[in-house]
């Protein structure tokens, strides 16, 4: 069979799947206050050209940068005429190459088990909540997928330009999020774990092609954080962003602490409100794929092991946890689950119970999948949804339309110490205010108060207004005053 | 002349019934379940949500002598038949903790669950408990009670917070609440009745509907 069909085809099919399952219904979930705030920077840039790093608040520039193709392609020009789709579709499309860089990466295994390892991460429940999740996380684990795959044809062949192409995708994944170092590090030293018998196999001009990879990484990162040269001063921000991530990585009262068994739990099993949500199948053949690794693992196995055993301990080391951390696990584990099955196809029982097995978890890891990302995106319950926006969230725009319809060229005021993903939801509105402390005149067309500061709101109110009450999220309720006609 | 006969008669009867109201009048007992959040997270302090202060301090509802908790263990029917979490008999099945297991959920949007008394009955009051694990309201609660389990016919509205009319029921005055471990206990007024309809669409955390537990509470008409 030619190796099109045998290999590539297959391949093709589950990348596609990859793909669907990343982009179906991606407006469908109100947006999490982090996106709805990237979303409106994107925004900006896409409508100003003007992009400045923040390395306080914010990380790398990459994601605001790749929303502009597809904006373009879209025909969005401003902040207002972007919408959910667009900004999502970046790290979908970024979530559905990492499935075909893992099933180029696992061909070592052998042909089932690498099309296993690109399905597992296709299936993966984290890696299909966050490709449809305006943050840097999926940037930033495709990046990574490709500076391997670049980085391992650079040491098969000797050729400069891999090592060029791994070093611009290492500046890529410096350019997503400042916690890059730490997967460049892990990836680096599982390196040099996994390594052959005998010393690592460098081509024969390793400075060379070290040169070229230093030199590409720091040219594109240094691209993207000067903004394309319009922001030089982006590049000394870019350089104590590293220093701040470490330092809240090690704070205390960052109110995102977690105990130390936070990502085990994600990949193995919970129950949250009577919703069980459990990776189990998968969990023991990532398990079963580290023994097959210290046993008798090929190189890239016992690298996917180093790999993912190094981030996961420094993952779980760290009282600061959030679950989009774990897209940065799945890719090693989906490996690791697949050389279980490739083990397991060399046993008594055979490809038949590989297969089996292979394909149960696959089919469980896309229930899940599909129960995550859809009847409960954005439920509380939901270990992906995490700090997540009520579907209240959708409300606010029709009233505010609402509002703005019978009193043309009135004021939005947004009087509340939290208002994310608000000001995503009201982009386009020419007369919207936020405050974080009631102002002096508080009237409006219409008016959001939490409810901490409705009282004092309400006190300088003049005239009578109706009231309802919309949440931003769970336990975060919203006072709306209407003024009545 | 005639006009002020009238007035009078109609004040002389209206004392009567009341003071007739009064001397029967007892205070309903509610048994509730513990607090599930002790220092809710976020107090919600405005007026017409219900003060914390007058939800503490909530008056009792006052209902004849001799009125008992009919709906104990009484079949529940609900426009959600097959609930992912929970079933329709914990509506009535007296566990009123809260925690998992003593909640049902239904799916998103206006939902309703019913009540079935088994016999037309004098109501006097209609508890609720929705969710009480977090401060949350429910949007568009509205309970009404009716002989016709299709509720087509002769349906009484106890209570309306729709102040939308998303449930389709027409817009109500009522007050919307936050829910805590003392729920929400309605006035049924007297009204004769065989089902108690309760309606909501969704709440301020999520797009689901809950019930921890319903009691009606009443004399039975025979």
């Amino acid at each position: 069979m030619p190796k099109i069909l045998s290999r590539w085809l297959p391949l093709a099919i589950v990348t596609l799947a990859a793909l669907w399952m990343r982009t179906r219904g991606l407006a469908l979930r109100p947006m999490h206050a982090d996106e709805a705030n990237q979303a409106v920077k994107a925004g900006e840039l896409l409508e100003s050209g003007r992009y400045a790093f923040d390395p306080r608040d914010h990380h790398g520039p990459l994601l605001y940068y790749a929303v502009l193709p597809v904006a373009w392609l879209r025909g969005q020009r401003t902040l207002a005429g972007l919408d959910e789709v667009t900004v999502r579709m970046v790290p979908a499309l970024a979530g559905a190459l990492s499935v075909l860089l893992l099933g180029i990466l696992a061909a070592p295994l052998g042909r089932w088990p690498s099309l296993a390892a690109a399905a597992f991460l296709a299936a993966s429940p984290p890696a299909v909540y966050y490709s449809r999740y305006f943050i840097q996380e999926t940037l930033l684990a495709s990046s990574t997928l490709a500076a391997f795959a670049c980085a391992r044809q650079w040491l098969r062949g000797g050729r400069t330009r891999w090592a060029a192409a791994a070093g611009a995708c290492l500046g890529l994944m410096l350019a997503s999020k400042e916690s890059a170092p730490l997967f460049a590090l892990a990836a680096l030293a599982a390196l040099l774990a996994a390594r052959p018998a005998g010393g690592p196999s460098m081509p024969r001009n390793p400075a060379r092609g070290l040169g070229a990879g230093a030199a590409a990484a720091l040219a594109v990162a240094a691209l993207f954080y000067s903004s394309f040269g319009a922001h030089p001063a982006g590049l000394q921000d870019a350089l104590g962003a590293c220093g701040q991530a470490l330092a809240r990585l090690r704070g205390a009262d960052t109110g995102h602490e977690k105990p130390w068994w936070y990502f085990l739990r994600i990949f193995t099993w919970q129950r949250a409100g009577g919703l069980v949500f459990e990776e189990a199948g998968f969990a023991a053949l990532v398990l079963g794929g580290f023994c097959a690794a210290l046993l008798r693992g090929s190189p890239l196995l016992r690298w996917a092991a180093a790999y993912s055993g190094l981030v996961l301990v420094a993952l779980s080391a760290v009282p600061y946890k959030t679950p989009w951390h774990a897209v940065d696990l799945a890719p090693g584990f989906a490996l690791l689950a697949a050389g279980a099955v490739a083990a397991l196809s060399r046993t008594r029982p055979g490809r038949w119970a590989a297969a089996a097995a292979a394909l149960t978890v696959i089919g469980f890891l896309g229930f899940q999948a599909d129960r995550v990302t859809r009847p409960y995106a954005s439920d509380p319950r939901n270990p992906f949804a995490y700090v997540h926006s009520s579907p209240d969230v959708l409300k606010f725009r029709p009233m505010a339309d609402g509002a703005l319809a019978r009193s043309p060229g009135g004021t939005i005021r947004v009087i509340s110490e939290e208002y994310w993903p608000l000001p995503w939801y009201f982009r386009g509105l020419s007369r919207v205010g936020y405050w974080d402390r009631p102002p002096a005149d508080c009237d409006g067309a219409l008016v959001v108060a939490s409810a901490d500061l409705a009282d004092a709101v309400r006190s300088r109110l003049h005239g009578a207004y109706a009231e309802s009450y919309l949440g931003l999220r769970p336990g975060f309720v919203c006072v709306v005053f209407t003024p009545r006609r | 002349m005639k006009n002020a006969a009238t007035i009078r008669l109609a004040a002389a009867v209206l004392a009567l019934a009341s003071f007739a109201r009064a001397e029967d009048l007892v205070p309903l007992k509610v048994e509730l379940p513990k607090p599930l959040f002790v220092g809710t997270p976020r107090p919600i302090k405005v007026s017409n949500l219900e003060p914390q202060e007058a939800a503490a301090n909530r008056p009792p509802v006052l209902v004849p002598a001799g009125t008992v908790l009919l709906s104990r263990g009484k079949p529940v029917t609900a426009s959600d038949s097959y609930p992912v979490i929970g079933e329709l008999g914990y509506l009535t099945d007296g566990d009123k903790s809260g925690v998992e297991g003593s909640y049902v959920e239904f799916g998103p949007g206006v939902q309703w669950a019913q009540v079935d008394l088994g016999a037309p009955a004098r109501l006097a009051a209609v508890a609720v408990w929705h969710f009480h694990a977090e401060a949350r309201v429910y949007h568009a609660v509205v309970i009404q009670a009716s002989n016709d389990p299709a509720f087509k016919t002769g349906v009484t509205t106890l209570f309306n917070n729709d102040d939308t009319g998303a449930d389709g029921l027409g817009k109500g005055t009522d007050l919307a609440y936050v829910e805590t471990y003392k729920g929400r206990v309605v006035d049924a007024k007297g009204v004769v009745a065989r089902y108690v309809r309760l309606y909501s669409d969704g709440n301020t955390s999520d797009e689901l509907n809950h019930y921890t537990e319903v009691e009606v509470y009443g004399k039975p008409v025979n």
